[in-house]
């Protein structure tokens, strides 16, 4: 007994290991992973935002390979080698480029900085605190010289994730006396639900009158206690 | 002599059942109806034509429960299966609709009928076609506005197998082509449809031109908002974008076709003295002169299952669902106050204490009769019986009061009296409202209608007036003509408003307007997108009252000895099921195109951002 329920143990494992090897597709092994950047510096995006492509030549149809952006800026995708083209999508915070195409050549684990140009950037940013006011302090550069600023924000939130989407507070800074270049700030009170955390994180947006999405800041930990 | 005689029989059996009659193997088939046979027969082609009928597309609308419940005016409370509709977001191909096999039976139909029908008269011949032009203009119109301009096919394609497919590759035509098509199609044909004027359910001469009053004031708003935005979405070959310049005269084509429906044969639904109870029988009776093109349905024979989906939680005649769409705050709180002021509620005075009621209902007195014929709220009446809508007790303690909820629907709480109340809302529950409202309209109230054995019948408005007098006041304003305070005041005046409550139209004014009338009328979504505002209203921030689902729950006050023991007091509230903000992204103003098309034919431009 105790051997006829090896035997078919062993029976049944070999027939089920063995189908294996030749039915199933190699999965991608190699990593192609970068930034996306202006002057070398990485971009600030919202989470789940502005999104990459990836496209490959060669086949007789053609489907996209989407890659989505962290919100530092980084991002990674899982591929085989091979020659991609490399796209910047629209709707993002910087300019679309009418020849948008780079040409990625991923053999082995790749790195590749994706140059972009934004409208507009954030510099020289610091964030005080005194009391129950935390002050941004910060400097815009139009970049793109047709773009219009239509908003600057400042961001409080209780997790890491913190942009226009998820966020406890957001206060519009003046766009009217924005001096382009020169050092500016945004005041915001910690509202009453953040009040007892041991911390919050910070963080400024500016957003063109051209795209829907904004550029960050890195996000800035602020202690309260 | 007797072998001759078998002979003889033998020879007439042989002979007689000879098969003189070749008919017999020349039989109709039982099975295939050909194409001779159809194009003679004005029932066969009627048939066809309902088979048509049946495919006119829609994003929200036709009784969609789930689609309903993807934008502002409601969240998903139904089975968690489908919570992902309270959890995600606008896609990049979000409403993509590209439907040319559609296309193709309706062109290939209209040849038909020129080529093979011989014995249908020329009136009829004509009728019909009208009909399948009205049909395939309505399917043009719903993709140009989820799409943008679109390839303009009206033959069938034919493969020659030549080796070289560009015939077939037709490039997209410019937006304003798509609705330039639009409106000349209807005007060709509009005469030919008279013979349809008493029919509801077919199309005829206002049919078009309702679809013309419609697609002629999105062209108008396109061209005048999306050039108005910081950065105008457009393509450089006009698939995408209007120019401004042709506003005016899509608003002008849009008020005259609005201006000969209302000189025409409809009136408002005006047959119940009650005016909340009117505004729901409108489109649940199938009487009165208001709906002007409707689909049809009918108990055992074509129904649906709105009411299934949708009967509020307690008169459930079935098991398994109810109370899938739960109405917003956002929505309830549109509805304007009698008095002309603004429809927020008074929850709380200025110093943020709980303001009391004495009757559940009390805080939604004197609203837009609109809303009892939209919203169940508490308080309120369906099928003649009382909701039992109540989310718990108050209980004033040390200071403040504390909310207090029963874990089981219809509890009652320790004084005896109604804990929650068995149509809850309960918060993070199944089949139960998440918001405090559940939706009246389109739920019909006929006997069983809410059993799966029985489902509902009540029709699904394709055109009525009350969008008419809307699309004709949104022109008029817009051109600058004073007329269109009239319609709007008459449709306030049909909700309780007193006569002439308006002295003076505003753009907020009109878009308010065709929120409350037109709600759950597969509306809303392509209103905001035409005046290119679905970004500014769904902008996916969490704080936000119009991108976020909020409830609102009453609660009764348990404090014994003190004057508002037994009253009411309301709470705002976001239900715990609605986990992520609307939020249309400047992408969702054109769906994307599929990848197999662009593939399949390389004149097709892509829309921005895509």
């Amino acid at each position: 007994m105790k051997l006829n329920f090896l035997i078919t143990l062993t029976a049944t494992a070999s027939l089920l290991m063995a189908g294996c090897k030749y039915d199933n597709f190699e999965a991608p092994e190699t990593t192609l992973s970068g930034r996306v950047v202006y002057e070398g510096k990485a971009l600030g995006v919202r989470n789940n935002g502005p999104q990459l492509e990836l496209w490959q030549d060669g086949h007789a149809l053609k489907t996209k390979i989407p890659v989505y952006l962290n919100q530092d800026g980084t991002f990674s995708a899982s591929l085989f080698n091979g020659r991609y083209k490399l796209v910047r999508m629209g709707d993002s915070p910087w300019l679309q480029q009418a020849a948008d195409t780079i040409i990625v050549n991923v053999n082995g684990n790749t790195t590749v900085d994706v140059p972009v140009t934004p409208y507009f950037t954030i510099t020289n940013e610091s964030f005080q605190k005194s009391g129950n006011t935390i002050t941004a302090q910060f400097a815009v550069n139009k970049i793109v010289p047709s773009a219009n600023v239509e908003l600057v924000r400042l961001y409080l939130g209780k997790s890491i994730l913190t942009d226009q989407v998820q966020r406890e507070l957001r206060v519009d800074g003046n766009t009217g006396t924005l001096v382009f270049g020169q050092s500016t700030s945004i005041a915001g009170n910690i509202p009453d639900n953040l009040k007892n955390l041991d911390y919050v994180f910070a963080r400024l947006g500016v957003k063109s009158t051209s795209s829907s999405e904004y550029i960050y800041t890195a996000i800035q930990k602020i202690a309260l206690k | 002599m007797k072998k001759i005689y078998i002979a003889i029989v033998l020879l007439i059996c042989l002979s007689m059942n000879s098969c003189k009659h070749d008919e017999w193997f020349e039989r109709d088939s039982k099975q295939t109806i050909t194409d001779e046979q159809l194009w003679n027969d004005p029932k066969l082609v009627t048939s066809l034509l309902a088979n048509y009928y049946n495919r006119l597309p829609t994003l929200h609308g036709v009784f969609n429960t789930g689609g309903m419940t993807e934008i502002d005016d409601a969240m998903w409370s139904g089975h968690r299966d489908q919570n992902w509709r309270n959890d995600f977001q606008f896609g990049d191909d979000y409403g993509r609709y590209w439907d040319y096999g559609f296309i193709r039976d309706i062109n290939l139909s209209l040849e038909n009928l020129e080529t093979q029908s011989t014995k249908l008269t020329e009136l009829q011949k004509r009728l019909f076609k009208a009909e399948l032009r009205f049909i395939r203009a309505f399917v043009y119109f719903e993709m140009v506005k989820r799409m943008g301009g679109v390839p303009i096919v009206e033959k069938q394609l034919v493969y020659d197998f030549s080796g070289d497919p560009t015939p077939l590759q037709v490039p997209r035509a410019k937006e304003y082509e798509v609705y330039d098509f639009i409106f000349q199609e209807m005007e060709a044909i509009k005469d030919d449809l008279v013979p349809n004027n008493s029919s509801k359910t077919r199309t005829n001469r206002y049919t078009a031109l309702a679809l013309e009053s419609r697609a002629m004031l999105y062209a108008a708003s396109i061209a005048k908002y999306n050039n108005l935005m910081a950065a105008p979405i457009t393509t450089p070959g006009g698939e995408v974008g209007i120019p401004a310049a042709m506003a005016n005269d899509y608003y002008t084509k849009s008020l005259n076709a609005s201006r000969e429906i209302i000189r025409g044969p409809y009136a408002l639904f005006n047959e119940n003295s009650d005016k909340g109870t009117n505004f729901y029988d409108m489109l649940n009776k199938k009487t009165g002169s208001e709906v002007i093109f409707a689909k049809d349905f009918a108990t055992s024979l074509k129904v649906h299952r709105f009411a299934y989906d949708n009967i509020i939680k307690s008169m459930t005649e079935d098991n398994e669902s109810s109370s899938t769409i739960s109405p917003s705050l956002s929505l309830v709180e549109s509805f304007d106050y009698l008095d002309g002021t603004k429809g927020t509620l008074r929850n709380k005075d200025a110093a943020g204490n709980y303001i009391a009621y004495t009757g559940i209902a009390d805080i939604f007195a004197n609203k837009d009769a609109r809303l009892y014929g939209t919203v169940i709220y508490p308080g309120t009446t369906f099928k003649n019986n009382l909701v039992r809508i109540q989310a718990g007790v108050a209980v004033w303690d040390n200071g403040s009061y504390q909310l207090s909820t029963s874990a089981e629907l219809g509890k009652n709480y320790t004084d005896g009296l109604v804990w929650t109340g068995f149509d809850g809302p309960k918060n993070d529950a199944t089949d139960v409202s998440n918001t405090g409202f559940y939706i009246r309209k389109f739920v019909s109230d006929a006997p069983a209608a809410s059993t799966r054995g029985t489902s509902a019948a009540n029709w699904w408005p394709w055109f009525r007036l009350g969008e008419i007098y809307l699309n004709a006041a949104e022109a008029a304003f817009e051109l600058g003509q004073g007329e269109g305070l009239g319609y709007i005041n008459s449709l306030r005046q049909r909700a309780g408003f007193p006569a002439n409550s308006l002295s003076a139209l505003t753009m907020d004014i009109i878009r308010n307007e065709r929120r409350v009338e037109l709600a759950f009328e597969d509306h809303r979504y392509f209103d905001l997108k035409r005046w290119r505002l679905a970004h500014v209203v769904w902008d996916g921030s969490e704080n936000d009252p119009n991108a976020v689902v909020m409830g609102l729950y009453g609660y009764r006050i348990s404090r014994p000895g003190h004057p508002d023991n037994g009253k009411f007091i309301y709470e705002r509230i976001r239900p715990s099921r609605f986990r992520r903000a609307r939020f249309f992204r400047l992408a969702n103003y054109y769906s994307s195109i599929d990848q197999a098309v662009l593939n399949n034919n390389p004149k097709i431009v892509r829309n921005p951002f895509q």
